[in-house]
């Protein structure tokens, strides 16, 4: 790209500032991400009705936390399927601050994403050190999951199978709790807002170039001379850290969290998996226009057509990951892609005839 | 603990083994000839319970006489999503497969709780809490049918897979789809059967279980994840290390329930599978690293 740009230097500024965005496939995503998220900032403008308003919330969770894997899963390639015990974990961290040490969410959602991120290096140690591979990493998480799960019912000091409920008191900023609900809103847009600089910072820095290196072939990585162990582990920090973030955000929006609902393969393909996945696994716009797609479709499936039958939204997310897979394996970005590319190749084309 | 408590809990741990080993032998064999985990392996087995339950409420029929017609339903969609799903990722990226699978399982369990009803069923036949007593032990009849109809179809199986030509095709694609292909075996008719199969035998355990079990539609999540130990402890695509590793993982669940409670249980089974994974990926009958 940069030579590109460097032949063509004759035009305006404010056309080569286009240029540089329109030009590079990566800031294209980032534009695209920023323009929709700009576009549910507007959203309580238009909507007054919170269960609408709470959908979007969900789906900016959603956005973040997919996020998290996509860094994992699809900058790494690491078959961290149980993502969601990061999330649970930043959770239970948030809530047992709040409800037992008066500590304010805005410092234990930080601190919950520290916890989480602490239980990434212990999973990430002990997977490496024995050197799991895909299929057997993968049963490795599920197996923590269900062992997490039936510790956590067993352990009073969080509530046990009863769970923990947020002590609701009066709204107030430091404490996270709003009357209404486009606070929760903004918060979460800002996170995911922050959690898309981070995955692009990364995606574009040696770091990164090392994670997809080791994605693509991890022996011939190592031959290269990249530490694989302390990358695979640094991929599964950062993702365990701000799923834990996200975890801490999603409790204070629901306020209510108990081991089932949580240590859940079905809520984890619903919001781990299945936007990064839709949306196209290890892109950079795939784990926002990925949530964006299948949260509020699986919510009208849920509540307009079939009116809050059991398992229609995981029918919707079922059948969304089997199509993804069969039809457009690089998900709805990878298509984009293709347009964008057949389009860059015209311009270009015909700029040649014109010059 | 007195001699009596001690086989009793031998006894129970292996009834509920036997149907550990049955779901696992299908597990294992899909892994064999696939080289793909079923992640939407116990699915197969909560359509079983559910074909008894359905077939139990609406004409009476016991669930023991359902076993054929669960075995061909899930047997066909088995075969079904073989052709049209698996067979088209076998080659591609493990996490395209994973996901794949995973996408399944929710799916068949959206449909479950859309069309079933998430609440808790049971059917009620009249030998449900019939025990018989014998050396002083007790056995409850359903389970003790369920265990030796396990160990019998395991045992038809591993007949059929030695025996028969088909069996020994299946075997020759599982240690080298290209050879296989070579010395004129169809393969991909293989890969349909053994999908077929091994949900098929999945869904038979689903019907044994039906008498004395309550079902809901994410029973099957609990008993993916127990075929996946079992699997890895008996070897990945060991036929008889799955068979066993069933019966070792039922006895020492019982003894976990009894020491521990038995909501607790499971984490023995996960603590096995964990250090298992660690210690001997390749399981109790492998050789080398796989």
């Amino acid at each position: 790209m940069t030579t590109k740009n460097a032949v063509i230097t004759t035009k305006g500024s404010y056309r080569n500032w286009l240029r540089e965005i329109f030009f590079d496939w990566d800031r294209t995503q980032m534009l695209i991400c920023f323009v929709l998220v700009g576009l549910l900032a507007l959203a309580p403008l238009f909507i007054d009705s919170t269960y609408y308003l709470g959908i979007i919330i969900l789906t900016t969770i959603y956005a973040f936390i997919g996020i998290s894997w996509n860094i994992v899963a699809g900058f790494n390639g690491q078959l961290l399927i149980a993502h969601i015990i990061f999330l649970a974990i930043g959770a239970y961290t948030t809530i047992v601050l709040f409800n037992y040490f008066l500590i304010s969410p805005w410092v234990g959602i930080l601190i919950a994403g520290a916890v989480a991120g602490l239980c990434g290096v212990i999973v990430a140690f002990i997977t490496l050190r024995y050197g799991l591979k895909v299929d057997y990493f993968a049963l490795f998480t599920i197996a923590l999951m269900v062992a997490l799960r039936t510790l956590f019912l067993k352990w009073d000091y969080v509530g046990g199978a009863v769970g923990m409920w947020f002590r609701l008191t009066e709204p107030s900023f430091d404490k996270m709790i709003f009357a209404n609900k486009p606070p929760y809103l903004y918060i979460g847009l800002g996170m995911v807002t922050v959690g898309l600089v981070i995955q692009y910072r990364i995606y574009r820095s040696k770091m990164g170039k090392y994670f997809l290196a080791i994605r693509e072939d991890d022996d011939a990585a190592s031959a290269l001379g990249v530490n694989t162990s302390l990358y695979k582990m640094l991929a599964v920090v950062i993702g365990a850290a701000m799923a834990g973030v996200g975890g801490g955000f999603y409790v204070m929006y629901v306020t209510f969290i108990e081991p089932p609902q949580v240590f859940n393969l079905g809520l984890n393909v619903e919001i781990v998996m299945a936007g990064p996945i839709i949306g196209g696994l290890g892109s950079l716009a795939g784990p926002v226009v990925g949530a964006l797609l299948n949260k509020p479709f699986a919510e009208i499936m849920r509540g307009i057509l079939t009116e809050g039958r059991p398992g229609s939204s995981l029918i919707v997310y079922g059948s969304f990951l089997i199509l993804t897979i069969m039809f457009m394996p690089r998900g709805v970005t990878g298509v984009l892609h293709t347009i964008y590319r057949k389009l860059i190749n015209r311009y270009e084309i015909e700029e040649q005839g014109d010059s | 603990m007195s001699p009596e408590i001690f086989f009793q809990i031998i006894v129970n741990g292996l009834f509920t083994g036997g149907i550990y080993s049955l779901v696992a032998v299908g597990l294992t064999l899909i892994y064999g000839v696939m080289i793909i985990v079923n992640f939407a392996h116990g699915e197969f087995l909560m359509l079983g319970i559910y074909v008894a339950f359905w077939a139990f409420t609406l004409f009476g029929v016991d669930p023991y006489l359902v076993i054929p017609v669960a075995l061909l339903l899930v047997f066909g969609l088995g075969v079904m999503i073989q052709r049209g799903l698996v067979q088209r990722v076998l080659d591609a990226h493990p996490l395209n497969q994973i996901i794949l699978l995973v996408g399944v399982s929710t799916l068949l369990m959206g449909l479950a709780q859309f069309f079933f009803s998430a609440d808790p069923k049971s059917i009620h036949v009249s030998y449900e809490t019939e025990v018989l007593t014998a050396f002083g032990l007790r056995f409850s009849i359903p389970r003790l049918i369920a265990f030796f109809a396990s160990m019998l179809i395991s045992g038809l199986l591993y007949l059929f897979l030695q025996y028969t030509r088909t069996g020994r095709a299946i075997r020759a694609v599982s240690q080298s789809r290209d050879a296989a292909r070579l010395m004129g075996i169809n393969v991909n008719y293989i890969y349909y059967l053994t999908f077929g199969i091994g949900a098929g035998i999945t869904a038979v355990a689903g019907v044994l279980l039906a008498p004395n079990h309550t079902m809901i539609p994410t029973m099957g999540q609990g008993y993916s994840v127990i075929a996946f130990v079992v699997v890895v402890l008996g070897t990945m695509g060991n036929f008889i290390g799955a068979f066993l590793g069933g019966l070792i993982i039922g006895v020492v669940e019982a003894f976990a329930g009894f020491y521990l409670g038995g909501d607790v249980k499971i984490i023995a089974s996960m603590m096995i599978f964990i250090l298992i994974l660690l210690f001997r990926p390749a399981g109790l009958f492998g050789r080398k690293r796989p």
